[in-house]
This record gives C-alpha cells, structure tokens and sequence, in this order.
C-alpha cells in the first residue's frame, strides 16, 4: 500500500478550517479507501510539524486537546532522501521511528501551505503531491497576479487598482484617489493573498474605503481594490484534472451582495446569513446547481476552466465568477488552488464521492509527477573541471 | 492482551456477560452458544453499550459480587497453603483464580433457567389460556398470517388497507408469539370487525398450537425459505408446521403466496393464490416501479382498479393485489381500498428509500431470507442508477443450508449487475463470494471488516445519480 501524507495547519489565517478539510475530508475518506497507509502531518501555529496517528482524531483539536498533547510531543523531522521521509523518536529510549511517503496531500489553506510555500518545498523533495503546483498556487493566491494573468489572456475580470504596502504607507491618500479616479463606489478591499474572505471589505464612500484600506493592509502586504458587478450573481466552479481539466457544478452561494461570505458567514453560523433556500454545502448554503439559463451557465463554465489553465492549474482548484445578471457578462473573480473540504460535497452532487475523489487526486498527483519526471533537469558540462 | 484484560477484569467481564444476555433477550440457550463461540471478549461490545436497565443492573452486579467472591476465596486458599501448608489450597486456590469469569458467566444463567421455569412459564401459560377463550368470544374475522417471510409487512399493509374502512387491531410490530398474541387478546375492545395475528414459528408445532389457541376464520401464508432451521432441521418440516394453519382452517379461506417457490409442493386445490400476475381473479397490468413507489392496474371482467403504493418493488404488488382482492370481499369500497393502498408505505429499514449525499439509499437490513434478497435483487436490476451498490453481510439462521443459500445469495447478487458489491467479512463471505465468481460477476467486490465503520460513513462512499441497496444487517451475536 501507498503512503499518504495529510499535512495540514501551518502558519495560517485558516489554520482551523485546515484542520477540518484533512480530518473530515482527506483522512476519513483515504482511510476508509483502504487502499492508503495514511500519515497525518500536521503543521502547528509555531511552525513545527508533528506526525502522530492522534492527529488524526478531530477531538484533539475540537475540545482544545492539541496545545496540551503539543507540550507533551516533540516535533517530528523531514528527511530528504531523494524523497521525503518522516521521522520521529518514540517511546522513552527515543526510538527513531520513519516512513517514506509516496504521495504527499496539502491540506493547509491560505499562507505557508497554500500560496506555494509547501508546494515548493515538496517539489524540491521529488515527491509526487496533490493539488496545484507551486507556480500555479503561488499565481492562484495572489489575487493581483491572477487578475493581471487572466486580462493577458484576454479573460474577463473586473476593473481594479492594487499598492503594496509600502507605496500606500508612504502615500495612503494618493492610493485612495487613485481607486476613485479609475473605479466607481461601491468597491471591494482585498487583501491579495489570504482566503476565506479575511479581511475583505465592502465600501460605499470614502471614509469607508481609508478605514477598508487600512484593515486590509493589517493582514497583507499587497492589497487590491475592485469595483462591484453590478446586479451580481456570484458562483464558484470546482475544476480537477490535469491537461484534460473537469469541472464539477456551477454553485450559487445565496448571499445578498450586500452580506457577501465573510469568515464568519463561511464557516462559523453554516453560511445563513444569505437568504433563500438552498443546499447546506461546506460553506453554507448555497444553490446547487446554480439556477442559470443553460447558455449563461456554459458560458461561466467556460470561462472557470479557460481561468484553470491559464494559471496553470492541475490536480484542484476552485474559481470563482462574478455575474452581472442583467448584461450576462461573466467575470473572473479568483481562483482557490484548495478549496475548503475539497468541495467535496458539490464533487459528490456531481457523481464522484468523497472516496473517489480523494483516490482520483491521488491519481493526478502521480502522473503530474511523471510527467515532470521525464523532463530533463541535467545538463552535462565541462564547468567544473575548469577550476 | 485485550481479550484478557476483558476477561479478567472483574467489572468489564460482568458488563460484557450482562451485554450478551440482554443482546439475546436473557434466552440461556443463544447466550451460551454465543459465549463459546466468541474468540475475543474485547470486541463483543461492538455495535452500543450495555442498557443499564434495572434487570441488567442486578445481573452486573450479582456477576461482580460472585467474581469478587471466588477470587478472595483464591487468594484465601493459597494464602492458607502458604503460611499454613494446607496443601488443598495448592490446588484449588490457582483453579478459583483462574476460572472465576467462565464458572460466573455460566451460574449466571441459572437463576434466569430456574425463573423462567419456575415463575414465567406458569405465568405465560395462564395468560395463553386466558386468551382462548377471548378468541373464541370474538365475533370479528380472524385472519392468521404466518410464513418464513413477509408476514409482518403482510400484516402491516392490511391493517393500514383495512383500516379505511373497518375497525380493524393486529398484533404490535413483530410480536408473534403465544405470549404476545395472549397480551394482543387481552387488549381487545370487543367491537373489533377484523383480527390481524401474525404468526412468528421457532419450532416444530408453533403453528397449529397458535391457531388452535387464535382460532382464525382465514390465514395466509406468505412464502417458505431457509429459517429457525437449528430448530426445523429441513425446510420440509417447517413447511409442515406452517402449512398446520392451512389444515386447521380445512384448506377454506387460505391464500398462499404463489411466487413463493418452495410453498408450492405443499399446495392443495382448495387454496387461492396471490401474485403479481393473478389474485383471486384479478389480473395485474400497467405495472411501474419507481423509487418513489409501485403502481399497477387490477382488473376482473369489467371492473377495473388502478392503485399506487408507495412500497418499492414488484413483490409487493402480490400482497397488494391480496389486500385490496380481500378488502372488497370484506366489504371495503372502491374508493377505500385504493385510498388505504395509497397510504401503504416503507417501514424503517424495510425496503426503505432516503436520500443521502445525493444518492437514493435503500435499507433493507430487517431482511433477513433468501426470498427477500430474491426481492430486493429485481429491484437493484429493475431502478435505473448510474451506479449501482449492494450492501450485506449475508444471512444469519440458515443451519445446514448456509453454504447453498448464500451461494445461491452471490448469483442473485451477481444477475442484478451492480457496479459495487460490499460483503461484511464473516463466515458467510466465502459463500457469496463463490456465487458471485460462479455467475461470472465481473464488478468490484469489496470485504469490509469494520461493517459499523462502513455503515456510519455510508456517505463517503456515494454520489448523485448513486443506487445503494443494504440488505440485511448481523446484530453482535451473530457478527
């Protein structure tokens, strides 16, 4: 059997919701495949990882067992040994206890996981790991670069302004005038690389735009400001695969625009906030499939999976559409490289249950990771020999 | 280790001995042949926990006070071989040290032997008798259901036809036996127009003793199959006693069940038969099953009637056909009986559909025959999916026939072509296995050694457009 590492947590705004994604929707599912020795890897707030079968169990972290079992544990280590291994002492003589792992499985949302952090650090390992790679993930979250990609490529996307945080400290009102100059009240303020809506503001005048701007940037060192869709119908795409992407179902989060999904609305009260009625999904409530006229849906779909690759995205990943109902023009919005519990519960509206999907994954992991391994990464020189 | 450790400690051994004896009703006889069966007392407490009644609470505490006992009686006779050299205390105290929890787990069932025996046989006995005569006084039709399968849904899909039109009372849920029928009696009001008694046969004679002391005026016998054959022997004799009900009633008034195979070599000409096609008449046309229920158009001469149920499968239209052939006899309405057909729904865990992560789910794991599995394979065949699962650990009860039935099990299986089989490892598995590989089954077959796991993350395995057929479901002590 195969060796599956889990890592999840890390050093994250959604370290939590991390947790849940590989518990519920990675473990559980790899697990009752039984066709995986599964690992879990989890990566605390401080940065250490710990490997441990406890880990695996969501009480741990749910009834605030984890800082006390994390006193009591020593951290685990990574050996690279053309691959990655894990290692870590038991028992009281400090046994060295390892694994090889044959496929490593990020779990980890937002910063040092998701914006290719791990995503690097697997690669140079050599082992084959599920989901987007580290250039697509890196692209992926950072929302200005996506943004700027998909107008290269001529895709859609709504008008926006973006400043580090250095140029807006040095001149925050140049910044300001700058988005009102180019953009029209009402407007979004997004910090450009966390998830989970974190720090996203809407703002209808400029008192409320300088306090946006000034949250914004408490949590990123790059933000973008984007001018509202009007009559907007938002949806999300999941897509998987890798040269031949597919795509789940088109779903509508049913929010007002007003309320859009902020952290609390996504994973604290099960997305309620919005109105109408819908299907309790990972995050809330929402339509599912969204009740589009079957030409406008297409057309978002379309544009999901043009989004998808010209990111470069393989294995996973989710996009998110803004619709201006009344005009049918669809516009790209971001792109999630891992979604939360992996979407699992459209993938399953869509046919494919949480067992298959994890397994298919898996599947593309590996032959991503073929395929780069045919690709020749060695170049015979007489450099050294001159010296 | 484990096992040991259950064994051995005083307290988890009196909660697990407690557990099995309330698992089985505290009947002596299947708590026994239980106790020897199991390899490893750690994982008998498998699906829930002891129910901490005030009967299983004196029974864990008499265990803990006995154990208790023998062990300081033990330690008592070796210590008196130690330091006085009592030499029998050599002996006996390591024999009482080591077999406290198997002598406990056997004295425990002698109090139970003795009150059965001595307090609620008598007991019993008196209310039976009681009874007869209350049957005897009832001026209502009597209509006895008996068979190896189907007999508490027969008897469910009559009340609830019936009842829209006549005062009608059957015995609760599945109590079917003296007992239970003399309690039935007693709970009369007396102005009852019709009797539903279900008849629940565990050995020879069972049958003819409930009809001579229920006296029926009709009775219907819903099919025969491998059952109690640790008590039957051969399907021939439990036939025999079934069929007892037939003779009681001079062969008038019965109506056999003529899709049920095995019954046929007992058929006589004064019997009426019910089935899909014909029931006493009527013919069955326009059938369509869906997984929102089954309908079908009744006709004799020029009359017609077009009913819809909202039971699953093509073998409930039999018994269907059955109700409403005998409600119009009875003196129902038209109207009534395809009112009362309408309202006839799934029972829990009867052939009962939900939804689940976008899948249709059917529960079928009350089912406990080969007829059933029979049954429930045509519909797995008949309902359209996208993919189709099935779902059993195979069949408990079966004797000397277990291997034959559950090979006979793994063609059925294989013939409804599901994409996915699941077989709950147990000694039945190699059996179904064999079927399905001698039928050329060609999907995947999956053993599963943690059923509880399996059933409790059902939702992990399926998808929309999924068909999950679950049949039948193995309790502890059989597992």
């Amino acid at each position: 059997m195969k060796t599956v590492a889990v890592i999840f947590g890390s050093r994250s705004t959604e370290h939590d919701v991390s947790v849940v994604t590989a518990i519920a929707s990675i473990i559980k599912p790899l697990e009752l495949s039984k066709k995986f020795n599964v690992e879990a890897v989890y990566i605390a707030k401080d940065g250490a990882w710990y490997w441990d079968e406890t880990l695996k169990d969501i009480n741990l972290f749910s009834k605030g067992k984890i800082d006390d079992w994390l006193r009591k544990t020593k951290p685990a280590s990574v050996q690279f040994d053309g691959g990655m291994t894990l290692v870590k002492e038991k028992g009281l003589g400090g046994r060295s206890v390892k694994r090889k792992i044959d496929v490593a499985f990020p779990a980890t949302h937002g910063t040092f996981g998701e914006d290719g952090s791990l995503m690097g650090l697997l690669r140079m390992s050599n082992v084959p790991f599920v989901g987007c790679d580290m250039d697509a993930s890196v692209l992926a979250m950072d929302k200005v670069l996506a943004k700027l990609l998909a107008m290269t490529h001529n895709l859609p996307t709504s008008p926006m302004q973006f400043a580090d945080k250095a140029g807006y400290e040095n001149n925050p009102k140049n910044f300001a005038d700058a988005c009102e100059k180019s953009l029209t009240y009402p407007m979004f303020v997004k910090p450009a690389h966390l998830g989970s809506s974190i720090g996203i503001s809407r703002v209808k005048d400029r008192t409320e735009l300088d306090n946006a701007l000034e949250v914004a940037f408490h949590y990123d060192d790059k933000v973008l400001v984007e001018q509202e869709i009007p009559n907007l119908i938002e949806v999300t795409l999941p897509i998987m695969g890798n040269e031949t992407p597919q795509p789940a179902l088109l779903e509508r989060p049913l929010t007002q625009a007003e309320d859009f999904f902020d952290f609390d609305t996504k994973y604290m009260h099960g997305g309620k906030k919005g109105k109408g009625n819908g299907t309790a999904g990972a995050q809330g409530y929402s339509e599912l499939p969204a009740k589009l006229d079957p030409k406008l849906y297409a057309k978002a779909e379309k544009l999901g999976l043009d989004v998808y690759k010209a990111l470069g995205c393989s294995g996973l990943a989710r996009v998110d559409m803004l619709i201006n109902s009344k005009t049918n023009e669809v516009y790209f919005n971001e792109v999630n490289p891992l979604p939360g519990s992996l979407y699992a519960h459209n993938w399953r509206e869509a046919g494919i249950s949480s067992i298959d999907l994890v397994q298919k994954l898996i599947d593309y992991a590996e032959q991503r990771w073929q395929t780069q391994q045919k690709q020749n990464t060695i170049f015979a020189t007489s450099f050294l020999q001159q010296f | 280790m484990s096992n040991l450790r259950s064994m051995y400690g005083i307290r988890s051994a009196a909660t697990i001995f407690t557990y099995m004896l309330q698992n089985v009703e505290y009947a002596p006889g299947p708590y026994v042949r239980w106790f020897w069966r199991t390899q490893d007392f750690s994982k008998v407490m498998y699906r829930r926990q002891l129910d901490l009644t005030k009967a299983a609470r004196l029974i864990r505490l008499a265990l803990i006070a006995g154990m208790t006992f023998q062990l300081v009686m033990g330690l008592l006779l070796l210590a008196l071989w130690h330091w006085h050299g009592w030499m029998p205390g050599k002996y006996f105290g390591p024999i009482l040290l080591v077999s406290y929890p198997l002598v406990w787990a056997h004295v425990v069932v002698a109090p139970l032997i003795l009150g059965r025996e001595l307090k609620v046989k008598p007991q019993q006995k008196k209310h039976i008798t009681a009874s007869k005569q209350i049957f005897e006084k009832h001026s209502a039709v009597k209509i006895a259901i008996a068979g190896s399968y189907g007999k508490t849904s027969m008897k469910e899909l009559l009340l609830t036809v019936f009842g829209e039109g006549k005062k009608v009372a059957a015995t609760p849920a599945n109590k079917n036996v003296a007992i239970s029928h003399a309690h039935f009696a007693r709970k009369l009001e007396g102005d009852e127009a019709i009797l539903l008694i279900e008849y629940g046969e565990g050995e020879p004679g069972d049958v003819r003793r409930f009809s001579e002391t229920t006296q029926p005026t009709h009775g219907i016998i819903t099919g025969l199959a491998p059952a109690h054959l640790d008590k039957y022997k051969t399907l021939q004799a439990a036939g025999e006693d079934i069929f007892s009900l037939a003779d009681y009633l001079h062969g008038q008034n019965v109506y056999i069940n003529a899709e049920s195979l095995a019954l046929q070599p007992f058929l006589k000409e004064q019997y009426q038969t019910y089935s899909a096609a014909d029931t006493l008449g009527w013919k069955v046309s326009n059938v369509d099953i869906r997984l929102q229920g089954t309908g079908f158009t009744l006709s004799k001469g020029k009359q017609k009637l077009a009913v819809h149920s909202q039971l699953l499968g093509r073998h409930h239209i039999g018994p269907l056909s059955l109700a409403v052939a005998l409600g119009l006899e009875l003196g129902l309405s038209e109207a009534q009986v395809k009112a009362g057909v309408a309202k006839t729904a799934p029972y829990e865990h009867r052939m009962f559909p939900y939804k689940l992560g976008g899948a249709w789910i059917i529960d079928d794991t009350y089912n406990g025959n080969i007829e059933g599995i029979r049954a429930g394979t045509a519909l797995l065949a008949e309902l359209p999916a996208k993919r189709k699962m099935y779902v059993t650990p195979g069949l408990v009860d079966q004797g000397n026939e277990a291997e034959s039935v559950h090979v006979e099990m793994g063609k059925l299986i294989a013939a409804a072509k599901p994409d996915k089989v699941v077989l709950m490892q147990n000694s039945a598995t190699k059996h179904i296995q064999a079927g399905l590989e001698s039928a050329g089954y060609q999907g995947e077959v999956q053993v599963e050694t943690q059923p509880l796991d399996f059933y409790q993350n059902l939702e992990q395995y399926v998808a929309a457009g999924d068909l999950v057929l679950m049949q039948n479901d193995w309790t502890d002590n059989y597992a």
